[in-house]
């Protein structure tokens, strides 16, 4: 990038865009009320947007007298036009589109509700493209750095023989894995994604503040960032011609595949620890996004010094790994021992060579930030030059000298452990009183070669929507920089974070610090990227029979849960109804709807104290068991969800949110309701259920994925429509009873209308049966359920066998359906005594049949974890 | 000395293994009195896949992969060494002064001693502290050489502690060992090498073979060696030099070594994984060091 050329465009463009916007372009599809153009909208304005900055600090979108600086003039102007209310109303509308995205960050700690939304503050950073491309060479600088530092490190340690870094800042850092030692990837890079949290400091120079080399997270939610900033604002967004993202993914893309040692189809699967990491969306995002499978711990296994994926269709080999586990907890053999994120003999894969991870296992050991107290001799030693883009002062307690400064000016300096681990927090000593201050100089003084300290330095402040205004706050980048052939790319831009308040000094997404897009503007309108970079249409064929085991597992679970829960929804809906309704029911009818609701929700059935349905329906509220089902179901449903993300669409995601609001309420609304029609506590989450049975019906694939859902939904309600006939039809009771039974059954069936529109009768037993049981048109009967199952089963992936015998799922499902084809009405309507008996029979076949075949798919297609230990315990200290 | 060694891991599990992952330290390794002349791993039931490297400390390190059910897991380590004793370990009183040795590893910019800080180190199952400086400093005076130093700390563990194969497990901490008196020959390695390293000089953990010789007069018995461990310390400017406190002497041609590393851990001769095989698997383990003659002679 020449640069003078530019620097001139930049500041033709900054003054075009700012005559623009104060004539005919209009940023916004919608102007609020009196939205005037021209100079005198900063007064008139019913409801602006006036951002001032704070004092006696460095703003990056003012200068020191409150002037606009020329690249954030058209984006203050634009916020100024849109006003206050209109703002906050786009902010809503992001915050909705983060929700149904699934945009979640968990904070560690959080038991109760670990998942938060990712925080997104709508006014974007801006970075002019002359200055970015300085960072951005200074960025691929420091990447290459960091790639020679890390083939030294596992190679020959020239740099500790030399004495350029003295032996204890590597050898006593716990990120030092030994057995990593002589790993090399294809190509001239071992790291291939470098990140750094890059500040301005008060003279306005861009400083690093530190590295991420293992596995650094926010790329994917810069990412979703981004896509929720041009949706929000789609015009303003594309008029102030920001660089794309996707030149930066693409790269990634490619750069992870050209790693496969087999390039014959490469199979490439994004390692996640799992659902209750803090970052666990990003994984998924990521790997939806890059097309590559999703993968944990227990879906890999190594055979014969390959890995493999455990998949529906036995194991597929897996070629790259991107992962998001850190380092140690990698392997159990060689590293930590005792960890379950890992797969054993993971490392000896890799020397194989039949496996790559990026970033190598080990490279976590160039985050140790006692480097950066060396950086200047380690750059002239392996660049042979200095580097141009500052890093913070840093002093290592470890160094006598660098020791006294420290003690001395303890006040004055932020202190961080040498070893980044969950618990490891920097501490800043401009925030500490007397005491804290000595105690910090005690902890120093006991182990000081785990100790690094920093100059504060106070961030530049960006303007930032606080509710009701644009207020300062200080503001960090996260920078992402992606191996090529060559050399690196750098995203436009990257991640960044914001202080929860003025002048703040933690911003870390664990303290709950809240993001930006970041916007690095271009010259002039960007062309599409070109066809070196363009995706080649890859036939995703293959993985829909190649998804993790582990997935379609959660797939099934998610169709029961939500099944079982609707069941028990609705069979209490009717109780309500019915007890409540204006037809006075008998005790005996009573007794057996509140047993339907007991056998339903598996729950004690409370003992009826009274003799009217003002008693009966207490005694189901009063039994918190009923409720704790079914959120127990619908929370367990939300579980498999969350372990399935990647494959759910955000209409998807959104009816799922929707499922979570109302179950968060529910208990509220169901003691609010209690004196007047406690059934419509229920109605949003049986709506709620309809919609996600709906959702996939019409818009998932009809992949292994859909099959195994619909398997696990199919058979859920087989066995509740089974249950449900259980408890009302087989107690053979006084014909009045009799019907108000058979109606509780088809009402909870949604069957009712259809038998009124058939019969136009009273109730009887006969033809409700014929209806719900025979009926392969009722979509609640279970001669369709069993068809549906069938189907499902007939159509997944079997073992190649040469004998002509029935698999057992199929033996089963033939059974069962046989049995109901053969039943006649009048044999299962007759009763002996109180009790149908051959209908109870029956009943109970289908429900034992149905538990039978969810064992044989278990069996067949989920993955066994089994229990490992280690054979030798050792006491892995992380050293 | 010319030796054969034979090694038989041997595992009895409780329960069925379906597969296992591991990483065994059992083949000797070259040094600058040790030659490993051929050497052999053989594993039953046979691994599915199996490779040998050179790890981090240069020792050779072997995985292996079972993939087959079995109950019994039995390794079986052939190997045949040519043993001499130490070269330059006879004059202890013409060394480097302890003085001038923790000099020099904190000041020298030598290459080879800037290495050697690694060995100076907590590691995971070794800490320096208070406690162990106090135990040896007065040995360590000034102007005393400093092997000669070590070779008291030597005789001194090896008077003060008990040899008590009962008293520990496989990881008992030095402090534990410390406090007791008592333990084996991997416990007074990490106990000296703790002592060393509290005082400031660099030391490693050695694992090995020991040839036992029988009573005058009596067959040796088949399995009665054992697997030993003992310390290295290093003296800047003269290199590396091995003594055995669970003996009271310096390694000499009987000590075969397989491996070093800061501590046990580097160097376990069997770890990894395995699925399934139920509770407190049973271990046996048994030596066997034959003498085949000198054939340098």
């Amino acid at each position: 990038m020449s640069q003078s050329p530019v620097s001139e465009d930049q500041v033709s463009q900054g003054q075009t865009s700012q005559s623009q916007s104060q004539s005919s372009r209009v940023p916004f599809e919608q102007l609020p009320q009196g939205g005037q153009q021209g100079q005198s909208m900063f007064t008139e304005h019913p409801d602006p947007l006036i951002y001032t900055g704070a004092n006696g600090v460095l703003d990056e979108a003012l200068f020191q007298d409150g002037q606009v600086r020329d690249h954030w003039g058209y984006l203050l102007n634009s916020l100024n036009e849109l006003g206050c209310q209109n703002f906050r109303d786009r902010q809503a509308k992001a915050l909705r589109i983060l929700r149904d995205d699934g945009a979640t960050y968990n904070i560690y700690g959080e038991n109760s509700n670990p998942s938060h939304i990712w925080g997104l503050d709508m006014v974007p950073m801006v970075l002019d493209s002359v200055e970015w491309g300085k960072v951005e060479a200074g960025l691929v600088e420091r990447a290459e750095l960091f790639n020679l530092l890390l083939r030294d490190l596992y190679g020959p340690r020239d740099l500790i023989r030399q004495g350029v870094i003295p032996p204890e800042a590597l050898f006593c850092h716990r990120g030092f894995l030994r057995p990593c030692q002589g790993v090399h990837l294809p190509g001239h890079h071992d790291l291939i994604l470098h990140s750094t949290d890059l500040a301005r400091n008060q003279n306005g120079d861009f400083v690093v503040l530190g590295d991420r080399t293992q596995s650094p997270s926010g790329a994917g939610y810069a990412l979703e960032n981004r896509s929720v900033m041009s949706r929000v604002f789609p015009s303003l967004f594309r008029d102030s011609h920001v660089h794309r993202l996707s030149v930066f993914f693409q790269r990634l893309r490619a750069k992870l595949t050209s790693l496969a040692p087999d390039q014959n189809q490469p199979r490439i699967a994004v390692l996640t620890p799992g659902a209750h990491n803090e970052t666990y969306f990003e994984h998924a995002y990521l790997a939806n996004h890059l097309g590559f499978n999703l993968v944990q711990s227990d879906d890999l296994v190594v055979r014969n010094g390959y890995l493999w994926m455990k998949s529906l269709d036995g194991l597929t080999r897996v070629d790259v790994l991107f992962r998001r586990v850190d380092d140690w907890f990698c392997d159990p053999v060689e590293l930590r021992g005792d960890s379950r994120l890992g797969v054993a003999s993971l490392l000896e894969v890799v020397r194989a060579g039949n496996l790559v991870i990026a970033n190598p296992l080990g490279s976590g050991v160039l985050e140790n930030p006692v480097f950066l107290r060396y950086l200047p001799e380690i750059a002239r030693t392996l660049l042979g030059r200095d580097l141009r883009l500052p890093t913070v002062d840093t002093y290592w307690c470890g160094d006598s000298g660098d020791l006294a400064y420290v003690l001395d000016n303890l006040p004055n300096l932020v202190v961080k452990p040498v070893f980044r681990g969950q618990n490891s927090r920097s501490v800043y000593g401009p925030e500490l009183d007397d005491a804290a201050l000595n105690q910090l100089r005690v902890q120093i003084q006991e182990n000081p070669t785990q100790f690094v300290a920093q100059a504060v330095v106070e961030a530049a402040h960006a303007p930032a929507f606080t509710g009701r205004e644009l207020s300062a706050r200080p503001v960090i980048l996260r920078s992402f920089a992606v191996a090529t052939e060559t050399s690196y790319t750098v995203m436009p831009g990257g991640l960044t974070r914001m202080g929860l308040g003025e002048r703040s000094f933690t911003i870390a997404s664990q303290a709950g610090s809240q993001s930006k897009d970041t916007w690095v503007l271009a010259s002039e309108p960007e062309r599409a990227p070109s066809d070196d970079v363009m995706d080649e249409p890859v036939s995703r064929e293959v993985d829909l029979i190649s998804l993790p085991s582990r997935v379609v597992e959660n797939l099934f679970w998610m169709g029961r849960y939500a099944e079982r829960a609707e069941a028990s929804l609705r069979i209490l809906r009717v109780a309500f109804m019915m007890l409540n309704g204006d037809e006075v029911i008998s005790p005996l009818t009573q007794h057996h709807l509140l047993q339907a609701v007991s056998n339903i929700t598996v729950t004690p059935a409370q003992p009826l104290e009274g003799q009217n349905p003002e008693d009966a329906l207490q005694s189901i509220i009063q039994n918190g068991a009923v409720l704790r089902s079914i959120s127990g179901n619908l929370n367990a449903m939300l579980n498999c969800a969350d372990e399935t993300k990647e494959l759910l669409s955000s209409d998807t995601f959104r009816v799922i949110n929707d499922i979570r609001d109302a179950l968060s309420i529910l208990d509220d609304n169901f003691a609010l309701s209690l004196s007047s029609a406690p059934e419509e506590a229920l109605d949003p989450l049986v709506t709620a259920l309809m919609a996600l049975a709906g959702l996939i019906q019409e818009s998932m694939i009809r992949g292994f994925g859909w099959r195994f859902m619909d398997t696990g939904r199919r058979l859920e309600r087989c066995y509740q429509i089974a249950m449900a006939i259980d408890s009302l039809l087989v107690p053979a009771v006084p014909e009045a009873d009799q019907s108000k039974l058979g109606e509780a059954l088809l009402l909870s069936l949604e069957a009712l209308i259809s038998y009124r529109r058939r019969y136009r009768a009273r109730v009887d037993v006969q033809a409700s049966l014929d209806l719900v049981m025979m009926d392969n048109t009722n979509p609640r009967s279970l001669m369709y359920q069993v068809e549906r199952l069938g189907e499902h089963i007939r159509a997944l992936p079997k073992a190649a066998t040469h004998m002509h015998e029935l698999p057992s799922d199929q033996r089963q499902l033939l059974e069962c359906e046989t049995a109901l084809k053969l039943s006649t009405l009048a044999r299962l309507n007759a009763a002996e005594g109180e009790r149908r008996l051959h209908l109870e029979e029956r009943m109970q076949t289908i429900c034992d049949q149905m538990l039978g075949l969810s064992e044989v798919i278990t069996d067949r297609y989920f993955n066994h974890r089994e229990d490992s230990q280690q054979l030798v315990l050792s006491n892995w200290e992380g050293m | 000395m010319h030796y054969r060694v034979k090694h038989i891991t041997e595992y009895l599990y409780h329960g069925r293994v379906s597969h296992c992952y591991n990483m065994a330290h059992l083949t000797p390794r070259n040094t600058s009195r040790q030659r490993c002349i051929n050497s052999n791993v053989d594993v039953l039931p046979k691994p599915s896949s199996q490779s040998y490297r050179v790890d981090y400390f240069d020792n050779t390190a072997y995985h292996f992969e079972i993939q087959k059910p079995h109950n019994k897991l039995v390794i079986t380590s052939t190997s045949e060494v040519q043993t001499a004793t130490q070269p330059g370990a006879l004059d202890l009183h013409m060394g480097i002064s302890c003085r001038d040795a923790r000099h020099a590893m904190f000041q020298s910019r030598n290459a080879d001693i800037l290495m050697a800080r690694e060995y100076l180190m907590d590691s995971p199952m070794v800490r320096a502290s208070s406690e162990l400086r106090d135990y040896a400093e007065a040995l360590f005076e000034d102007e005393k050489p400093l092997m000669v130093a070590v070779k008291e700390l030597t005789s001194k563990i090896y008077t003060e502690f008990e040899y008590s194969p009962a008293s520990t497990t496989i990881a008992t901490p030095v402090h534990e060992v410390m406090a007791t008196r008592k333990g084996v020959c991997q416990d007074f390695a990490h106990l000296m090498i703790g002592c060393l390293r509290s005082l400031g000089y660099a030391a490693r953990y050695v694992s090995g073979y020991i040839e036992t010789l029988p009573p005058p007069g009596q067959e040796k018995l088949v399995g009665a060696d054992a697997t030993h461990a003992w310390v290295e310390v290093f003296s800047p400017g003269e290199g590396w030099f091995e003594y055995d406190p669970t003996n009271d002497c310096m390694a000499h041609e009987q000590h075969i070594v397989t491996g070093w590393g800061r501590d046990f851990y580097d160097v376990t001769p069997l770890c990894g994984v395995i699925y399934g095989g139920g509770e407190n698997p049973v271990l046996s383990v048994s030596v066997d060091v034959r003498r085949l003659g000198d054939p340098a002679k």
